[in-house]
């Protein structure tokens, strides 16, 4: 991408949420969302070869169509009610065409073959992005309709999104293809509390952000890709080695690290609603999650792949790539449980 | 007049047929042009002159005439038209039968309580808003979207202004 263009591009992804989040008219929203959409695509074809435009390509079909069923059911209310206030989208059916393409934004279960697909394509900066800062709006259009929204099928696509983002992120070696699937499954979690509790939601997004930038920026600084890749960065970032685990297993909701948080919210908020199938199932498939995050813990930092001798002599480039945010992220990641009290919403 | 309107909108969906069953560009955009037309004169009929005017202007002025002529600029040597290929007379043949259907239903049973609905629904295409009895009601819309309508112009115009930057960011090439 021109630099030149970079500030325009980037400010308009910005504001575009923004809009999209801050406004309380059905239109504006969805210009707002649009103006995202539109300008995260260059961002998608930063660095241009075929497989980042097929990358943009999937992205923009699926959020355009996205957007005109948003439109349409929108429309409808309008056309049924009169008015444009978001909190009041009193009709049933445009209500689940407006969750049916929300979810198709957030890349939630029937609607996810985007994610890992386009996240794929891109580098792992833009991949960062498209996983964190993209699922803002959304998230807070969702978080201003939840009264409205039909609870049944919110929860039944929040299980399957646990489902999919576990069982297809077991298979692959791409590194950004799993942290697609495992953003698939907290969208699930995110989304399975929203009619209980919305301000969980707004806090499992905040810790799952923190938590995928940390991951993110740590793979980044070797630009591992793959499996095979990150297992080399023995020789070359030694003190990567105990920070990806702890990040892994953090985002797979260990105990005693800071993903583990929103988890045991998300479970005490549904059982105190009597719900106690939906949590269990949850709580059950979501292991399959720490059991590829366990194995790529076991490729970087457990066992030692062989290699040729060449790459042995990794250590003796410096690294050039700057570490400003990590220290910082990575406490976070690991090291938040213990002010739960402090951050966890009020009843 | 409900009658102009059942005969508008069977032209326009007939031309909404002719595009989605994928011809080449160059026919696409020719029955897009008579669409909108239509759309318009759709608008017109249900007493919209001004908005009709607009849309008229904007989007068949502006928009189709650039359409048109990247179309022409990246035409292929046999353009495929509607019974060029099997595939797209197919398209065409399938959405004319179920247009003819819907016509014969509306004609024979008793649909046309639907057409005269829609007939009747003129009051929200056009906003009929309290007239000052010197200017028509419609054209007061435009003086009301610079007036308190004015952010809502400064978020669309940039949001437009963005849409074209990043179109040409990305097809500029390097």
């Amino acid at each position: 991408m021109n630099p030149l263009a970079q500030p325009i591009i980037y400010s308009a992804v910005f504001a575009g949420t923004l809009i999209a989040a801050s406004s309380s008219h059905w239109f504006l929203t969805w210009v707002g969302l649009e103006m995202n959409m539109l300008a995260f695509i260059p961002i998608l074809t930063k660095k241009t070869n075929p497989r980042s435009t097929e990358a943009a390509i999937k992205y923009f079909l699926v959020q355009a169509t996205a957007s005109m069923i948003l439109m349409m059911a929108i429309l409808s209310n309008n056309l049924l009610s009169g008015q444009w206030t978001m909190t009041s989208t009193t009709n049933q059916y445009s209500s689940l065409m407006i969750l049916t393409a929300l979810a198709m934004k957030l890349g939630m279960a029937p609607f996810h073959f985007w994610v890992p697909e386009v996240t794929q394509g891109t580098t792992l900066t833009s991949g960062l992005l498209l996983l964190t800062w993209q699922k803002l709006a959304p998230i807070s259009i969702m978080y201003q309709i939840f009264p409205v929204v039909n609870t049944n099928i919110l929860l039944t696509f929040s299980t399957l999104s646990i489902m999919v983002g576990s069982w297809g992120g077991l298979n692959q070696t791409q590194l950004r293809k799993i942290l697609a699937y495992s953003s698939i499954t907290h969208m699930g979690w995110m989304m399975a509390i929203l009619p209980y509790n919305p301000n969980i939601t707004i806090f499992n997004l905040t810790i799952y952000i923190v938590l995928t930038t940390t991951a993110f920026l740590a793979l980044n600084l070797n630009s591992s890709t793959t499996t095979l890749l990150l297992s080399r960065s023995w020789n070359k970032l030694t003190w990567l080695l105990p920070l990806i685990p702890s990040t892994l297993l953090s985002l797979g909701g260990l105990p005693p690290l800071s993903g583990f948080l929103p988890k045991w919210l998300v479970i005490e908020e549904l059982t105190k609603n009597g719900s106690l199938v939906i949590p269990t199932i949850m709580a059950i498939i979501t292991l399959a999650n720490l059991y590829f995050y366990t194995r790529l813990i076991y490729s970087t930092s457990i066992t030692l792949f062989p290699t040729s001798n060449n790459v042995k002599m990794k250590w003796q480039f410096e690294n050039t790539k700057p570490t400003l945010l990590l220290p910082t992220l990575t406490v976070l990641t690991t090291l938040l449980l213990p002010i739960a009290p402090l951050m966890s919403p009020a009843p | 007049m409900t009658y102009t309107l059942f005969l508008l909108s069977v032209i326009l969906v007939m031309g909404f047929v002719g595009f989605s069953s994928k011809p080449s560009p160059i026919y696409g955009g020719l029955v897009l042009v008579v669409s909108g037309v239509v759309g318009c004169a759709v608008i017109l009929n249900c007493g919209g002159g001004y908005l009709g005017l607009m849309v008229f202007l904007i989007y068949l002025g502006g928009m189709m005439v650039v359409f048109g002529y990247t179309t022409a600029m990246a035409i292929e040597e046999y353009p495929e038209a509607w019974g060029s290929g099997v595939e797209v007379l197919v398209g065409v043949l399938v959405g004319l039968a179920m247009e003819v259907g819907l016509v014969l239903w509306a004609k024979e049973c008793d649909g046309l309580v639907m057409v005269l609905n829609f007939n009747n629904m003129g009051s929200w295409v056009i906003y009929e808003g309290e007239g000052s009895g010197l200017i028509r009601e419609d054209s007061i819309g435009a003086g009301a979207l610079y007036d308190y309508g004015r952010w809502l112009v400064v978020v669309t115009g940039w949001t437009l202004l963005v849409g074209v930057y990043i179109v040409i960011e990305i097809a500029r090439g390097n």
